[in-house]
């Protein structure tokens, strides 16, 4: 989710809490193990601290001594003359945690967790966040949760984002049918950031006209910060699952980089647009469904579906593997597109340059996929605007091929639809032609309004005149 | 840009959560043994010397604050001079003067490494603050605002700070381990700042022969940080900072607290001062360095005042602070006579204060029509006023503490801090603000709390959140004075006394970095270092006595920034060293005022100057004229300085024209007649050598004209 999440994995053993090889050595030598107080001798100097833990993904040369003073430093293993143990004091780590308080006014929201970190703790061996996640332990950390809602948790997965795919949506579907069906009044999804715009499409497809909000929330810069989003987003996330009026699937992130609103985006419209800012997730091609802050739910979009009193649901998880997205660039051979029809793909999305195309070059390999049954389909580099294959004769050509063009739908979406068309009617080429064509859950839409593209431009005037009276 | 206020009341249920943990034990009287303390917090010695006789801090002799039981440290902030900042590239040490953009954010405490939260960043919370950053694009970018993770850290800041612990004897440490330090107010947008410990445990000579100082001052630890933002402004529940400083690398030098009197702690804030200017790679300028001071006395315990920006105001400020803590000290012996006990103070759970306790009043209603201005317009603005008895403390809030203050500024300091009323005054109290409030009003809420006539009653008013939060802070306070004195982080201002500014953080505020890798620190770069290490002031110093230089001359230029430059200047032993020293302390500073330069980027080549060193040396330049050819040669830097030297070359008095602008002074002599002879001689002098800028020997001149004038005097004697 956040980049402190990221590099645990090694399976050294556990018992020497990271430590291996010439530093693991010296240890033994002088009979320490983490945890020890320690003075210690060495070329540099002597030292007096606490022998934590290290992280696996570091070398195996240093031992990390805390001071007293609160910080950590790293003595290498051969500078050591002697170490000799004057105590003993193992940390115990944990979240206050508490008993969730139920108010029977309060409405009832599912929380279920995928391994993001939303409200998190530190873990010594990999200098890595764990996720803090029972109601209690969230109740210890966003005690504000209570005021709103009574949450219910269940912790699904812990996969970090990068690693979400179709089998955890498929869970992720069905789950949130049974809370529709077991009478919850909203559901969150905490996900990391990275793929949080892939499941939510996916969940958005899976899971059709759901009666309650179905509400992805996660953090975008570490919740082991102060400064980090992770709170405020839980906390509107669950204003919008448990007293928002939406029933769609919806991604809830903070709007501005400052910590202001957040957005409700729709699960079929958002994508995550920068590596770090806490304001990467946007809307492509029409604004955001509403925003949210303090409590209160401000609706932008004039399209969107209401709440419902009922508990109908479509849940179809269903998945084809076989499909692929490729990102078309200048000078593209054939036998990309070959090579994946003879690995067996039915179905493939590119992302053609301008409005829609790919070079002459490729034409063979898309007419010879498309023979094979290949499913084609036609999406966008530049992310904004329309697949129009008719204005160029290039386009025209192409449309000849058999490749369908998918109007707006961002290239992801179509990647994650067409896997789910194909897996929900397999050989039935025009149901999954018809199904892909027809819009679902705003994947296409009739219309761009003019405001569904807001890239300002930095260093012209009147945007920096702009930008200063707003918050960024 | 307005914003709602922060209204959940969602805080309030964090603050229950978190208080159980850390924030009142923080504040009971015995600190439950919670894992590693910070060293050395209490004052070795616990007997206050309460009947010690007060006096200003130029009446006080060393022997007085050894009475006292006076100690103190320093933490020494120091910017390097590197291109870019510590964590990312932006360019270090420009100064913003446009907004470009502004970004606003909260923050919330975090647990620690070792599962705790730290007492200082619960109180930052409680707070409340909206944090604004104004950004200005060329001084600022996503790193700063804390929305992209760092980038590698600045090698050549690493390297300075290397060779500050190589100059101070520190023992080093064999990888940097990232560290994150938390800071809830606002002063850095992470929330924490990155910190590494470069070395431990150093010394450096500490020679004051005005104070009878000859000792070692040991140095604990030298850690390598980011600075954090400049404070814009703080009003209410919004505190303002500009982004430029923040992220410039620096160093903190941290002595052990073995400062003995006020004194002593300024000429060891100098020294440390001149230990890093020895690197040649520090930052100068306002702000440039920094120190937080450590003070205490016997009895009382460590209070750091933070960021003072000069070593003038030092003494007095460290002298006020040991007077504020005896008078707490005796504050409490007061209490501890009147046989008070704090836990009838005690506050139950968070809430509306007002409904939990009888000490605590809504005054609201019975204050609406009060005569006080201030308050009765916060009521107009529909503000709460809450009236807090402290039973027992009658006459007590009027105890000084500090200069012109007394302990009822410690109450209201913490509310101003903590509760955050946009509006002054925000409170008044029974023991001398009568005048405030009515008779008839002070005894309604004395009957309405049941006060009796020991007790003390304090009024504030703010919004009402605040107002629950104020009345939380003065009986908190006031329970403290039971301690003595409460660890806090407090500020210098400007008369020399100090407000508080937050409780004194704990390690527990301390956890790695999760975003940066250890970064090794290799014997080969020590050694890199080590060969390029500027000569310490000490060694210097040594170097110029050995070169015929005062002990002061030799302290002074070693310190100064045009060293290196006299160094390649390379003067000859004695006096042209010595003249060559005054020469550049005198005309080189002139120059840099004149020209408005920094002096070091006044500084001339070596290749420029050393013609006329070595003229010096070899007699073709009188030391009288080194000045008016020094000036020259830095006033007009195209000048060829043969020709400046040309101009200077030495005449002797006997030469033609010098002889004559000899006769014709004497022959305007007359005019001074009847002056004593002296002070025709010093006037003649004047007149010859003026025109000749240095170029004679004025002994030569002296002579000649005390002849020449001897023989005016006696003709004219003869022809009357």
């Amino acid at each position: 989710m956040s980049q402190g999440t990221k590099g645990s994995g090694s399976s050294t053993g556990a018992s020497d809490h990271g430590y291996r090889g010439s530093a693991l050595q010296v240890m033994r030598r002088f009979g320490i193990t983490v945890w020890c107080e320690l003075r210690a001798e060495t070329t540099r100097g002597s030292f007096q601290g606490l022998l934590l833990p290290r992280s696996e993904t570091s070398d195996d040369l240093h031992l990390v001594l805390k001071l007293d003073s609160g910080y950590n430093i790293g003595i290498r293993h051969d500078t050591v003359l002697s170490l000799e143990k004057t105590g003993y004091r193992e940390a115990r780590y944990q979240i206050p945690e508490r008993e969730f308080p139920r108010n029977p006014a309060n409405p009832n929201v599912k929380l279920l967790g995928t391994g993001g970190t939303i409200a998190s703790r530190l873990d010594y061996r990999t200098g890595a966040v764990i996720p803090a996640f029972s109601p209690g332990e969230l109740y210890g950390s966003v005690p504000e949760l209570a005021d709103i809602c009574n949450i219910e948790t269940e912790k699904l997965f812990g996969v970090f984002s990068e690693n979400m795919g179709h089998e955890q949506y498929q869970v992720l579907a069905e789950k949130i049918g049974q809370a529709i069906g077991n009478g919850y009044d909203g559901v969150m999804i905490g996900h990391g950031t990275d793929t949080m715009h892939h499941t939510a499409a996916a969940l958005s497809f899976m899971v059709q006209r759901p009666p309650i909000p179905v509400v992805m929330v996660g953090s975008q810069r570490s919740s082991d910060r102060p400064s980090s989003d992770a709170a405020r987003n839980l906390i509107n996330a669950a204003w919008a699952a448990g007293h928002g009026p939406i029933a769609e699937v919806l991604v809830c992130m903070f709007g501005p980089t400052s910590e202001f609103y957040n957005l409700l985006h729709r699960g079929t419209r958002v994508r995550k647009m920068h590596s770090s800012v806490r304001s990467t997730f946007r809307t492509l091609g029409d604004i955001p469904v509403a925003m949210v802050e303090h409590g209160k739910v401000t609706i932008l979009h004039e399209h969107w579906m209401p709440r419902r009193s009922d508990r109908d649901v479509l849940i179809q998880p269903h998945w084809d593997e076989r499909v692929t997205l490729m990102y078309y660039y200048p000078g593209m051979r054939p036998d990309t597109i070959d090579s994946m029809v003879d690995c067996g793909y039915r179905g493939i999305v590119l992302a053609g340059t301008g409005l829609g195309h790919v070079n002459r070059l490729v034409y063979p390999a898309l007419e010879r996929a498309s023979a094979a049954g290949v499913h084609l389909y036609m999406t966008l580099q530049t992310l904004w605007g329309f697949v129009q294959m008719h204005v160029y004769e290039t386009g025209r050509e192409i449309l000849e091929l058999g490749v369908v063009p998918l109007a707006n739908m961002i290239p992801e979406v179509a990647f994650i639809k067409l896997s789910w068309a194909l897996g929900l009617h397999g050989d039935d080429a025009d149901a999954v032609r018809s199904l892909m064509t027809t819009p679902l859950a705003g994947e296409m839409t009739d219309r761009e309004p003019h405001d569904g593209y807001l890239v300002l431009q930095g260093g012209v005037p009147e945007v920096e005149a702009f930008v200063k009276r707003v918050w960024r | 840009m307005e914003t709602d206020s922060y209204a959940s009341g969602g805080w309030v249920l964090l603050l229950r959560v978190l208080s159980e943990q850390v924030y009142m034990s923080e504040h009971a009287a015995p600190v439950p043994d919670r894992g590693i303390r910070p060293p050395g917090d209490l004052n070795p010695r616990q007997d206050p010397p309460l009947d010690f006789i007060d006096r200003p801090l130029h009446q006080m002799e060393p022997s007085d604050y050894q009475v006292l039981g006076y100690i103190s440290g320093l933490e020494v902030h120091q910017q390097l001079l590197t291109d870019s900042k510590l964590f990312c590239r932006c360019p270090a040490g420009r100064k913003a003067t446009e907004v470009d953009a502004a970004v606003l954010r909260r923050m919330r405490p975090t647990l620690s490494e070792l599962g705790e939260y730290d007492g200082t960043a619960l109180m930052e919370f409680k707070t409340r603050k909206e944090v604004v950053y104004l950004l200005e694009r060329s001084t600022v970018c996503t790193y700063e605002m804390d929305d992209a993770p760092p980038f590698h850290i600045d090698e050549a800041a690493v390297r300075v700070a290397i060779e500050l612990a190589l100059l101070c004897n520190m023992s080093l440490v064999s990888e940097l381990h990232v560290m994150r330090k938390q800071y809830l107010d606002g002063s850095i947008p992470t929330g924490f700042q990155r910190t590494a410990m470069v070395g431990l445990t150093g010394s450096i000579p500490f020679r004051v022969p005005e104070l009878g100082v000859d000792r070692e001052l040991r140095i604990r630890q030298l850690s390598l940080e980011e600075d954090s933002c400049r404070e814009v402004s703080d009003v209410g529940h919004r505190i303002t900072f500009r982004t430029d400083r923040l992220g410039t690398p620096l160093t903190e030098v941290v002595t052990e607290p073995e400062l003995l009197t006020p004194l002593e702690l300024q000429a060891g804030g100098r020294l440390v001062a001149r230990v890093a200017r020895a690197t040649r790679k520090v930052r100068r300028g306002p702000g440039a360095a920094r120190q937080d001071v450590n003070v205490s006395v016997a009895g009382g315990r460590r209070i750091e005042i933070k960021g003072i920006h000069h070593h003038r105001g030092l003494p007095l400020l460290a002298h006020n602070e040991a007077f504020r803590q005896l008078n707490l000290l005796r504050l409490r012996a007061e209490l501890q006579r009147r046989e008070l006990d704090p836990s009838a103070l005690a506050l139950p759970d968070p809430g509306l204060p007002w409904e939990l306790s009888d000490l605590i009043m809504d005054a609201t209603d019975l204050l609406a029509n009060t005569g006080h201005r201030p308050l009765r317009r916060a009521v107009e603005r529909g503000e709460t006023a809450c009236a807090v008895r402290l039973p027992g403390f009658g006459g007590l809030l009027d105890h000084p503490v500090q200069p012109g203050a007394t302990f009822v500024r410690e109450l209201a300091e913490r509310v101003r801090v903590i509760a955050c009323p946009p509006h002054r005054p925000f409170l008044t109290y029974s023991d001398t603000g009568h005048a405030d409030l009515s008779k008839r009003h002070w005894r309604q809420l004395a009957r309405s709390l049941g006060a009796a006539a020991g007790d003390a009653v304090v009024v504030v008013w703010a919004a009402m959140d605040d107002a629950a939060t104020a009345a939380r802070e003065i009986l908190t306070r006031a329970a403290e004075a039971f301690v003595g004195v409460p660890a806090e982080t407090r500020q210098a201002l400007r008369d020399g006394t100090t407000g508080f500014e937050r409780i004194l953080p704990g390690p527990d505020r301390m956890y790695p970095d999760t975003d940066t890798p250890p970064v090794p620190i290799s014997d080969s770069v020590v050694a890199e270092v080590a060969g390029g290490r500027g000569e310490t002031p000490w060694a210097r110093e040594e170097r110029y006595l050995r070169l015929g230089l005062g002990e002061v001359a030799a302290r002074r230029l070693a310190s100064s920034p045009w060293a290196d430059l006299f160094d390649e200047l390379a003067p000859a032993a004695g006096s042209p060293a010595r003249q060559l020293s005054t020469a550049l302390e005198l005309r080189l500073p002139f120059h840099s005022r004149k020209h408005g330069l920094s002096r070091a980027d006044v500084l001339p080549s070596a290749a420029r100057l050393e013609p006329l060193v070595r003229a010096l040396e070899q007699g073709a330049l009188l030391p009288y004229a080194l000045h008016p050819a020094l000036d020259e040669a830095l006033g007009d830097p195209d000048r060829p300085v043969g020709r400046i030297l040309a101009s200077y070359r030495p005449l002797s008095a006997d030469d033609a024209s010098p002889a004559a602008t000899i006769q014709a002074v004497v022959s305007r002599s007359h005019l001074l007649d009847g002056k004593p002879p002296e002070v025709v001689l010093r006037w003649a002098m004047g007149e010859v050598l003026r025109p000749w800028r240095g170029r004679l020997d004025p002994h030569q001149v002296e002579r000649a004209l005390a002849d020449a004038l001897g023989a005016r005097v006696t003709t004219a004697e003869a022809m009357t």
